[in-house]
C-alpha cells in the first residue's frame, strides 16, 4: 500500500510538472496568433476581419498589394506550407517589404472565407490595395512556384 | 405541429420515467407493482428508438428534404449505401444513435438480469437517467426539425419568397471527404462504442454508493465490447485517413481523433484493472471503478471535443448548442465519482495491506495503469490546453511547432516503459522472480543505451524538418533520442507474449487456453501496431509535385530518384446510380464510311473525349471548345461554343448531337477539319452536367528503376461541398505500400504525390489481432452471475 502511494504521489507531481512546462513552452514558443496579429512561419500578418479595411487603407496609402492567407491550425499542409514556402528566405523577403499581409483563419474568419470563396487551406488570395482581386494560389505551393507569383504582382502594382 | 420522429422521443421519455419511477419505488418502499412495469418500459422505450432510428433512414433513403437534417447530410442523386450513411454524418443522428444503443443495452441488461438483484436495479437507475439525458440532448437539436423551422427560411417565408410548405428540390449533400465506405462503418463504429460503456459506468458508480458485489461482473462483457466498437472506430478512422484525406499516414494527432483515443486508454486501464480485481475483491477496489467512471466521462469529453467547434480540427462539423449540455453531464458526473471515490478511498485506507515490497503483481500492474493514465493525460492535456487559451486568453497557440511533435516526444517514452512493464507482467512467475528481474534489468540497460545510437534518419523527431531548428531545448532533448530505443523493450514484449502463449497452450481445458491465444494476440497486436506505426512513419519515402502531362498518356515519365510513373487511362465520371447519358444514333465510322449520307444534317454520336482544345473566340460567343470524340470505331472533333468557358474534360462520355460539316477550316485553331460537327451546349449531354459528385479517375502505373512496383487507379473527387482524394495504395508481400496521391487535372498534367511507406501493413495486422484477442475473450467468458 505504502508503494503504490509513493508512486502514486511521484507519477502526480510529474504529471503537473509536465503540464506547467508544456502549457508555458506554448504560450511563450508558439503564439500563432492574438488578437491583432497572426505569427505563421516566422512571418507577422494582419488579423482580425472586422479591421479588414484597416488592412486595405494602409495598403493603399503605402501602395503595397495584399496577400490574404487562409489556414488553420489543423491543417497538415499549412504548417509546412508556412515553414518551406512562406518562409522560404527570397519569399519572406518579399512578402514582410513589399506586401500588406493579412491572415485569416478558417476556423473564425468563415465569412471573409466565404466571401472570397475559399473553402479550404492552405489558400493564398492576391488583391490590389483597392481589394481587386489579382491571383489566386489554392493549395500548398512550392517557393520557386510561388515566388515569380509574388515578384509579379509587386511590379505590376507599383507600375499602376 | 410536432414532426413524428419528435413525437417518438417524448414518448420514449415518458416511458422512461415510468421505468425509473417503478425502480425508485421498489428501492424505496418495495413496492412490486411499478415494478413489473419496469421491463415492459424499458423494452417499449428501446423499441420506439428503434422505430425513430428507422424513421430517420426511410426520410434518407426517401431523399424527404422537409427535414433539415435530411437537407443538411444528403442529396437525391447519392447511392444507397451513401443515403443510408448520411444518417449518421452529422451531430443530430449520432445522438440519436447513440441514445438508440443506450436504450438496446438498457433493454439488454433488463432481459438478463430481470432486475432481481439490487445491483441490477440500480444499475438500470444510472443507465436509464443517462439515457434520458441524453434524449433531452437529441430533443434539443432534433434530426426530426423541418426545414421551414431554419432561420434563413423563416425569414424568407416572413418576406413571402417563400410558402410555409416549401421543401427543397435537391439535397445539400454529403461532404466529399465522407463518401467513402470506410467512413459509413466509422462513426457507427464510435458512437455504439460510446454508448456501450453506460452499463459499465452505471455498475461502478452503484459500487461506489454502496459496495454492492458484482458489480464487475456485470459490466465486464460491455467494456470489452465498447474497448472492441472503439478500437476499431478509432482504426477504421485511421484507415480512412490513409485512404482518403492523403494524409498519407494512418495517425496525425488530429484532436478529435486523439480525443477518441484518450477514453480507450483508460478503458484498457480499467480491463487491465478488473483483471486483478476480480481474483481479489480488495486489489483496486478503488482504482477499478473510479477507473470506468474516468473512462466514460472521457467518453463524454470526446463527443464535445467533436462536436463543439472549440476544438480546431479537421473534424469541424460545425457548433453546437448541446456542447453545454454535454458539460453538464460530465460537471455533474465528475463531481459524484469524486464525492464517491472520495468517500470509499477514507473508509478502505484503515485496512492496510500488509507491504510486500515493490516487486510484486500487484505493484507492477499498478504501474501499468499509471502509464495508461500518463499516456491518457500527455493526449488530454495536448488537446484540451491550447483550447482553454484561446477561450480564456483569446490567443491561439500551438502545442509545438509541429503539432504532433508534442504528443511523439512525450509519449515516447512512457510507451517504453509500458512495453517494459508488458514483458514483465505478461510473463510474471512468483518462484523465478529473482531471474525475471535480471532479464528486465538488461533490457532496460539495452534501452538506454540505444537511445545514444546515432543514426542517420531515424530520431524521435525528424531533424530534417522545418520544424526541428524551431523546437525548444527539451523538446530537442527528448527528440534526440534514437527509436532503436524502442527495439529492445518491443523484443522483450514479443518474447513474454511468445512464452506465455505456450504457457497458455500447454492448458488442458479449453476455455482458459482460448482465453489465453486471445490475450496472447491482443499483447502481440500492441507490438505489431507500434512497429508499423514507428517504421513507417520514419521510414517513408516522397516524391512530390510530379507533373504528368496528360499527353504523355501510355509512356514511362521519370519523376526522379529513380521512380518512373506511366499513365494508363484517364477519365471522369459522376458519382450516381443513373446517369441519363442517351446513346448515338449512329457510330462515327459508319458517318466516315459513308460522309455524303450525313454531311449537312443532323448526327448524334457518343464516345469519350480524347482530345480538347480550348480557344477564345470574336464576341458574342467568346468561349469555343474543339472535342476529339472517340467511340472506339474512330473518332471525329465536335466544336461548341458558350458566353462562358466551358469545362469539357478529357476522358468524359459524352453523347454529342449537331451539325455534320464538311471541310471546316479553323482560323483559331488553324486546322481544315475533313468532318466536324457543330453543336450547342445544351445538345451535349454527358456526366458533365449530371451529378453533385465527379470522380477524376487516373490509372497508372509506379516504376523503381523500370521494375513495375505498383499500379491502380487514384481518384479525386470533387462536389459542391469540398473535394476528396482517394489515394492508389497498393500493397506488396514485403509489406511496402506504394501511395500515389492525385490531386485533380489541372492544365493538361496529372499532379501527382508519390510515397513510397514501409511496413504499415503490420499495424494493419496489429488491429486485426486486437480485434480478434478480444473477441476470443469476450467468447469465453467464464460464468457469470447477474449479468
Amino acid at each position: 500500500m505504502r508503494t503504490k502511494k509513493l508512486v502514486s504521489i511521484i507519477v502526480l507531481v510529474l504529471i503537473l510538472l509536465f503540464a506547467y512546462f508544456s502549457y508555458n513552452t506554448a504560450l511563450s514558443n508558439f503564439t500563432l496568433s492574438d488578437k491583432n496579429s497572426s505569427y505563421l512561419g516566422g512571418i507577422k500578418f494582419h488579423r482580425a476581419a472586422s479591421g479588414l479595411e484597416e488592412s486595405f487603407q494602409i495598403a493603399q496609402q503605402e501602395n503595397k498589394p495584399v496577400m490574404m492567407y487562409f489556414w488553420a491550425i489543423w491543417c497538415q499542409y499549412c504548417a509546412r506550407f508556412q515553414t518551406d514556402t512562406l518562409g522560404n528566405p527570397q519569399v519572406k523577403k518579399i512578402l514582410e517589404e513589399d506586401y500588406l499581409l493579412v491572415a485569416m483563419d478558417l476556423d473564425i474568419d468563415r465569412e471573409v472565407a466565404q466571401k472570397y470563396g475559399v473553402s479550404y487551406p492552405p489558400y493564398l488570395v492576391f488583391m490590389d490595395p483597392n481589394g481587386k482581386i489579382l491571383q489566386r494560389v489554392p493549395g500548398a505551393v512550392e517557393a520557386d512556384y510561388l515566388l515569380p507569383i509574388v515578384t509579379t504582382i509587386r511590379d505590376d502594382v507599383r507600375r499602376k | 405541429m410536432i414532426p413524428l420522429g419528435d413525437i417518438l422521443l417524448y414518448a420514449s421519455l415518458a416511458v422512461s420515467v415510468i421505468a425509473l419511477v417503478g425502480l425508485i419505488s421498489r428501492e424505496i418502499k418495495n413496492i412490486e407493482l411499478l415494478n413489473k412495469l419496469v421491463t415492459p418500459a424499458i423494452i417499449a422505450g428501446a423499441g420506439l428508438l428503434t422505430f425513430s432510428y428507422i424513421l430517420l433512414t426511410y426520410y434518407f433513403v426517401y431523399s424527404d428534404f422537409a427535414y433539415d437534417y435530411v437537407w443538411q447530410y444528403s442529396s437525391a442523386d447519392l447511392p444507397l449505401i451513401y443515403k443510408i450513411s448520411g444518417t449518421w454524418a452529422g451531430q443530430q443522428g449520432t445522438y440519436l444513435l447513440w441514445v438508440w444503443v443506450v436504450y438496446l443495452s438498457a433493454a439488454w441488461l433488463a432481459l438478463t438480469t430481470k432486475h432481481k438483484t439490487a445491483l441490477a436495479r440500480r444499475t438500470q437507475i444510472i443507465t436509464l437517467l443517462s439515457g434520458m439525458y441524453l434524449i433531452i440532448i437529441t430533443l434539443v437539436q432534433s434530426p426530426f426539425k423541418l426545414i421551414i423551422e431554419r432561420p434563413e427560411v423563416v425569414d424568407l417565408i416572413a418576406k413571402g419568397t417563400l410558402t410555409p410548405d416549401f421543401v427543397p428540390e435537391a439535397g445539400n449533400g454529403l461532404n466529399a471527404l465522407l463518401v467513402n465506405f470506410w467512413m459509413t462503418v466509422h462513426p457507427p463504429l464510435m458512437f455504439i462504442g460510446y454508448a456501450t460503456m453506460t452499463i459499465p459506468f452505471a455498475a461502478a458508480i452503484v459500487y461506489l454508493l454502496t459496495k454492492e458485489d458484482g458489480w464487475e461482473e456485470l459490466g465486464r462483457q460491455w467494456a470489452r465490447f465498447t474497448w472492441l466498437f472503439l478500437g476499431m472506430g478509432i482504426a477504421v478512422g485511421g484507415v480512412w485517413a490513409y485512404l482518403v484525406l492523403g494524409w498519407g499516414g494512418f495517425w496525425a494527432w488530429d484532436p478529435v481523433e486523439t480525443a477518441s483515443f484518450i477514453p480507450w486508454l483508460t478503458l484498457t486501464a480499467f480491463l487491465h484493472a478488473a483483471a486483478l480485481h476480480r481474483k481479489n475483491k480488495a486489489t483496486f477496489s478503488i482504482a477499478a471503478p473510479i477507473l470506468a467512471v474516468v473512462s466514460f466521462i472521457l467518453v463524454l469529453y470526446a463527443a464535445i471535443v467533436v462536436r463543439s467547434g472549440i476544438f480546431n480540427s479537421v473534424h469541424a462539423f460545425g457548433d453546437s448548442s448541446t456542447g453545454t449540455l454535454l458539460l453538464v453531464f460530465i460537471g455533474i458526473t465528475i463531481l459524484v465519482s469524486i464525492i464517491l471515490g472520495m468517500r470509499r478511498y477514507f473508509e478502505e485506507s484503515e485496512k492496510l495491506e500488509e507491504d510486500r515490497g515493490f516487486w510484486n503483481k500487484t505493484n507492477i500492474f499498478y504501474v501499468t495503469l499509471l502509464l495508461f493514465v500518463v499516456l491518457a493525460f500527455i493526449s488530454l492535456w495536448g488537446i484540451s490546453f491550447p483550447a482553454f487559451i484561446q477561450l480564456t486568453q483569446g490567443l491561439k497557440v500551438g502545442v509545438a511547432s509541429d503539432t504532433k511533435n508534442f504528443f511523439n516526444i512525450w509519449s515516447y517514452p512512457f510507451t517504453i516503459i509500458l512495453l517494459l512493464a508488458l514483458g514483465f507482467c505478461l510473463n510474471y512467475n512468483e518462484r523465478e522472480k529473482e531471474q525475471q528481474k535480471k532479464t528486465l534489468f538488461i533490457v532496460i540497460g539495452l534501452s538506454i543505451i540505444t537511445m545514444f545510437l546515432r543514426t542517420e534518419t531515424f530520431y524521435v523527431l525528424d531533424h530534417a524538418s522545418p520544424f526541428w531548428a524551431r523546437e525548444p531545448a527539451l523538446y530537442k532533448m527528448i527528440g534526440n533520442i534514437s527509436v532503436i530505443s524502442i527495439f529492445p523493450s518491443m523484443i522483450y514484449a514479443a518474447w513474454s507474449t511468445i512464452q506465455r502463449l505456450r504457457d497458455y497452450l500447454k492448458i488442458e481445458s479449453l476455455k482458459p487456453k482460448i482465453k489465453g491465444i486471445g490475450i496472447a494476440c491482443v499483447h502481440f497486436g500492441v507490438v505489431l501496431i507500434l512497429l508499423g506505426a514507428i517504421i513507417s512513419s520514419n521510414f517513408t519515402q516522397t516524391i512530390e509535385s510530379a507533373n504528368i502531362p496528360l499527353a504523355s498518356k501510355g509512356q514511362l515519365v521519370d519523376i526522379g530518384n529513380g521512380y518512373g510513373v506511366r499513365i494508363i487511362d484517364f477519365s471522369t465520371r459522376s458519382l450516381a446510380e443513373t446517369t441519363n447519358i442517351p446513346a448515338g444514333d449512329v457510330s462515327i465510322s459508319e458517318i466516315y464510311g459513308s460522309p455524303e449520307k450525313y454531311a449537312n444534317g443532323n448526327v448524334k454520336i457518343s464516345g469519350k473525349v480524347a482530345n480538347v482544345v480550348n480557344v477564345q473566340s470574336p464576341p458574342p460567343v467568346t468561349y469555343t471548345s474543339y472535342l476529339q470524340i472517340d467511340d472506339g470505331t474512330d473518332n471525329i472533333w465536335a466544336a461548341t461554343q458558350a458566353e462562358s468557358p466551358l469545362n469539357y474534360q478529357e476522358g468524359m462520355e459524352l453523347t454529342v448531337d449537331g451539325f455534320l460539316m464538311t471541310n471546316f477550316k479553323s482560323n483559331s485553331t488553324n486546322m481544315t477539319y475533313d468532318l466536324i460537327l457543330f453543336s450547342t451546349p445544351d445538345q451535349i449531354s454527358g456526366v458533365a452536367e449530371s451529378g453533385k459528385y465527379k470522380v477524376q479517375s487516373v490509372r497508372l502505373e509506379v516504376y523503381q528503376d523500370s521494375r513495375k512496383i505498383g499500379s491502380g487507379v487514384a481518384e479525386y473527387l470533387q462536389a459542391e461541398s469540398g473535394s476528396g482524394t482517394f489515394p492508389l495504395v497498393d500493397s506488396s508481400i514485403t509489406g511496402t505500400d506504394v501511395y500515389v496521391i492525385f490531386q485533380g487535372l489541372g492544365g493538361g498534367t496529372v499532379p501527382l504525390t508519390l510515397k513510397i511507406i514501409p511496413a504499415v501493413n503490420f499495424a494493419w495486422m496489429g488491429v486485426v489481432l486486437f480485434a480478434i484477442g478480444i473477441i476470443l475473450i469476450m467468447a469465453m467468458r467464464t460464468k457469470s452471475r447477474g449479468g
